[in-house]
């Protein structure tokens, strides 16, 4: 941090762990060395940072109170959920705290007639659903991670889920929050009713990365489960036939829940380890998740399977049963998991294409592979898009981590050509910080950088994150300023 | 010497492409304050070189997009120049096999929708004063929406990308042309709603959904407001899965019922659920609306159609079809529990005045609209009238105290300057406040947008 004071006394990281001390507890601070490894990073693990301390606080003003102390010392702090993000959000800066949130983890309130649950942002996501789940409702957005996840991580990634076409992402169902800003202050945005007059801050803060305040308390909405859910899976000798059946089912007014494709090599990968009963032989495989009220489902599955038909589908099963719909999911959902057997280690790509430009996207992906000479296998978001292509390489073998990154920005580069995104929902943080140029230009960079201004004028709030390159506020502010004639002049100044 | 700002923008548009004379400018006029100079460009870069000469000089500038919606927010401090988006209105592109479509922001939304309708696609969003040419850049900054937002949400879900010219003159955009995107703040949701404030939003980029193949609306009405809720709660916690739940008041559906010769029972509030899907999941749906709101005693008609395009069509245009000299508009969220005590004190609250409301509320969003009627027009005070605005003035006043007891908000949609000058539009914002003033001061430093409208 270029603002920490060069007086700092050799002693200072102990003596401000002692004050973090004072404010939670020994039970609330972590220092010792064999213990800090657990949070030296997250998900991607290519990168490891010791923080000075973790604390783990139980309320809100447990938070307000250590980010005061971080205000004062200008010591900068990085959140953590569950540590599962993929996106290297939750890596620790060096000389700063992490603070994780993961004592704070009671379900605070759950208001069935009005759609609503508040829970602390600690809260694994499968525990809200669970919490629900016998009134008949349940929580949409469900990132494969949903049994460790937090609720937490969820808002500041915008994280989706395999039934986000239909259902939206966590954005589309947070309602409200309360957040210690980074200077201490506790404050509420939204609520549990919608439409809060003044500007979207919520909106602003749901996939902000951690980067404009810690979420303490969390509202969401929580939906009817629907009355009946039909699960087919339709195999395709060619990976474009079952992209054209996607904007084929769209085109005959139906949005399923969830449009999933997977290639032949995470077809075969998953066989090996989960024995979905997938036709090892198929170039590719599409399921496709109805759900709705009975009569809707049983009107949509004969329009589906047609479509399926006239796309040359080799194969098409609609599960029987709950049984078979777990099976056809368990495949997709250990999909990451399972490149374990075929390769000792796998590096997750996560890119946004126009869907319509899967088959192109596709080919590209393939010459790359071949270009560097390693395996990728696709698994797909086929209804929004969203692109996993998993990169598999041996870190045994020097040199192949480094190929395997550079194949993966080469993905990235692919998708942005198409018009498309670096990310749908793991986020930029450490990972992609420097591919957001892709994306956004100069102007649209400071852009962000005023929002982030407006909660975090010092950037002591996860810095290192998501920005290119490192900026500050005064900088950035002095663009949006033009001088007025007079000021020009020398005879006024602003303000 | 320096240069006369407002010659500087009228070079940049062209002489064709403003208005300058005193008669032309009373239109354009917000709130009573009439602006120097109406401009109409073309180009994106034409706004830009616009707003760096105006944060230059330090003009006021109200972007303007159908102007229908001119009235939200409090009376504006100043307005010199208002920037018309008018010749904005290309439709950029439209993959209908991605769902995706890219228009300029003065495009209006009834000319938007022929164009998808043409694949068989539609924007999921059904604001009031479409009619009236309301432009796409006008409902992303107002934010406003209609009851099929039970289903579908507001701008929020629908925008995924943005394009806007902040108050420095740099061009800027957010966002992306694909559905799902977390690269970068959310920029489009920060526009949503933003009034104009914090930049001209010259584009936008939207989800769009395939037409449904059938739609049916029940329409049933009830002796009073605890059997409609306890009818309304059942439809929410059923299998049934409506685009739209909407309530209304007797007057309202009076009113409406009136204009299209609908057989119902005077007096009662309404229930109108809309179901939207294929032929045969629609009638199936249908029934069990029917017969859940048998089992209450409600009673009901089908309608199919043109009767229920036109039904919705009121149900969104009604308030806004009472002149504005004699209307105040407002909007309250709530918890849908809340719904039926709201309700109930709005109408209590204007009868024991003898004001005259229409109200309609999105009962499964906990969402109310009500329009209060005036007999004479407000603004020509003189006696009564005065009177008339007193009494909406403590019932918008009363209602806000409520409402906001209840956690929820209330604000102004539109009202005549005497009322706007008597209570706020927006009401409280919470705690923070703060932050939002910052976002003003960093984006818009000199407070040259929309000053004193908004935040
Ligand atoms: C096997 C596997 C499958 C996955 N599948 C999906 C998937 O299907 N969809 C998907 O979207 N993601 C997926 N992910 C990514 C990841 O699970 C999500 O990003 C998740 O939301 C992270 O939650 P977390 O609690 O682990 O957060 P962390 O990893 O701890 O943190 C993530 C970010 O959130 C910030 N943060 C955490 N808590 C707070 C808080 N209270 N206030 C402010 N900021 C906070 C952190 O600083 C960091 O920037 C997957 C990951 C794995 C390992």
């Amino acid at each position: 941090m270029s603002s920490k004071p060069v007086t700092k006394p050799s002693n200072w990281k102990k003596s401000f762990a002692d004050k973090l001390l004072q404010i939670l507890g020994t039970d609330g601070v972590i220092s010792s060395p064999d213990e800090i490894i657990a949070y030296e990073c997250d998900g991607l693990t290519g990168y490891r940072v010791r923080p000075i301390c973790v604390v783990l606080p139980k309320s809100a003003k447990e938070v307000s109170e250590v980010i005061k102390l971080c205000d004062n010392e200008n010591i900068p702090f990085v959140p953590r959920g569950a540590g599962t993000g993929l996106s290297g959000g939750a890596l620790p800066t060096e000389d700063g705290i992490v603070i994780s949130l993961s004592r704070m983890n009671r379900i605070l309130e759950i208001d069935i007639p009005n759609q609503r649950i508040v829970v602390e942002p600690g809260v694994v996501n499968l525990w809200v659903t669970n919490a629900v789940s016998s009134s008949g409702y349940y929580y949409a957005p469900d990132p494969s991670s949903q049994l460790v996840c937090t609720i937490g991580g969820n808002v500041a990634e915008n994280s989706g889920g395999v039934h986000c076409l239909k259902y939206g992402v966590t954005t589309n169902h947070v309602l409200g929050l309360e957040v210690v800003l980074p200077d201490g202050e506790i404050v509420e945005v939204g609520g549990k009713t919608l439409d809060h007059p003044g500007y979207d801050l919520l909106g602003l803060f749901v996939g902000s990365e951690g980067l404009l305040g810690i979420v303490t308390k969390v509202t969401l909405r929580i939906l009817r489960k629907p009355e009946s859910i039909k699960t087919i899976l339709a195999a395709f000798e060619k990976v474009e036939d079952a992209g054209a059946s996607v904007s084929g089912i769209t085109a005959k007014g139906i949005i399923p829940a969830g449009m999933e494709i997977m290639d032949n090599l995470s077809i075969r990968a998953v066989e090996e380890a989960v024995q979905a009963g997938y036709p090892v032989e198929a170039g590719a495989i599409l399921l496709v998740e109805l759900d709705g009220p009975s009569a809707e489902v049983e009107a949509q599955t004969p329009l589906v399977i047609e479509v399926f038909k006239e796309n040359w589908a080799k194969e098409v099963r609609v599960a029987k049963d709950d049984d078979e719909r777990t099976l056809f999911w368990k495949g997709r959902k250990s999909a990451f998991a399972a490149m374990g057997r075929v390769s000792p280690d796998y590096y997750v790509q996560d890119g946004v294409i126009p869907r319509t430009k899967l088959a192109k996207v596709l080919g590209e992906i393939g010459k790359l592979s071949t270009k560097y000479g390693l395996r990728v296998a696709n698994v797909f978001h086929a209804g929004d898009g969203n692109l996993h292509p998993l990169i598999l390489y041996d870190s045994s073998k020097s040199g192949q981590l480094e190929k395997a990154e550079e194949l993966a920005g080469e993905i990235l580069k692919v998708c942005v050509d198409e018009g498309g995104s670096i990310t749908g929902e793991h986020g930029v943080g450490f990972d992609k910080k420097q591919f957001m140029p892709l994306m956004f230009s100069e102007e649209d960079l400071d852009t962000m950088y005023l929002i982030r201004c407006a909660f975090d004028y010092k950037g002591l709030c996860n810095p290192g994150k998501v920005f290119p390159t490192p900026r500050t506020c005064v900088e950035v502010g002095r663009t949006s300023y033009r001088e007025h004639p007079i000021e020009k002049s020398g005879l006024g100044e602003r303000f | 010497m320096m240069k006369d700002p407002l010659e500087e923008i009228i070079n940049i548009v062209g002489k064709d492409h403003i208005l300058s004379l005193p008669t032309q400018l009373e239109h354009y006029s917000v709130d009573g304050k009439k602006p120097n100079l109406t401009v109409f460009p073309k180009t994106t870069e034409e706004i830009s070189e616009i707003m760096k000469v105006a944060s230059t000089a330090h003009l006021a500038i109200t972007p303007r997009g159908g102007g229908t919606k001119i009235g939200f927010g409090r009376v504006p401090d100043k307005v010199d120049v208002i920037v018309c988006t008018a010749r904005l209105n290309r439709i950029l592109e439209h993959e209908a096999s991605d769902l995706i479509a890219t228009v300029e922001c003065g495009v209006s939304l009834k000319k938007f929708q022929a164009e998808l309708q043409e694949k068989n696609q539609f924007l999921a969003i059904d604001p009031p004063h479409v009619e009236l040419g309301a432009t796409v850049g006008g409902i992303i900054a107002t934010n406003d929406s209609g009851p099929k937002r039970l289903k579908f949400g507001t701008m929020r879900e629908s925008l995924i990308g943005i394009k806007v010219v902040r108050p420095d003159g740099s061009i800027v955009k957010g966002g992306a042309k694909v559905v799902k995107n977390v690269a970068g703040y959310d920029l489009p949701k920060l526009y949503v709603g933003s009034l104009g404030t914090l930049g001209i939003i010259v584009e936008g980029t939207f989800r769009l959904y395939p037409i449904p193949e059938a739609s049916k609306t029940y329409l049933a009405t009830f002796p009073n407001l605890e059997i409609f809720q306890e009818t309304v709660l059942s439809i929410l916690n059923s299998s049934i899965v409506p685009t739209c739940l909407e309530v209304l008041n007797p007057n309202l559906i009076g009113a409406i019922s009136n204009k299209l010769n609908l057989d119902l029972k005077k007096q009662k509030y309404a229930l109108a659920v809309r179901i939207e899907s294929l032929e045969k999941a629609v009638s199936d749906q249908i029934s069990k609306v029917k017969q859940i709101s048998d089992e209450k005693n409600g009673e009901g008609l089908l309608l199919e159609g043109d009767i229920e395009e036109s039904l919705w069509q009121e149900i969104r245009e009604f308030p806004w079809r009472i002149s504005c000299d004699n209307r105040t508009v407002c909007k309250a969220s709530i918890l849908i529990t809340d719904v039926p005590g709201v309700f109930q004190a709005a109408e209590e609250l204007c009868k024991k005045s003898g004001l005259k409301t229409y109200i309609s509320g999105r009962a499964g969003n906990g969402v109310l609209i009500f329009a209060i009627e005036v007999e004479r027009p407000f603004d020509y005070a003189q006696g009564s009238p005065q009177e008339e605005m007193l009494a909406v003035v403590d019932v918008i006043k009363s209602l806000r105290a409520l409402v906001s007891s209840l956690k929820g908000t209330l604000v102004i949609q539109d009202a005549p300057i005497s009322i706007k000058s008597q209570v706020d539009a927006w009401g409280d914002l919470g705690t923070s406040h703060k932050v939002m003033e910052k976002l003003k001061n960093l984006f818009d430093p000199y407070h040259i947008l929309n000053p004193g409208r908004f935040i």
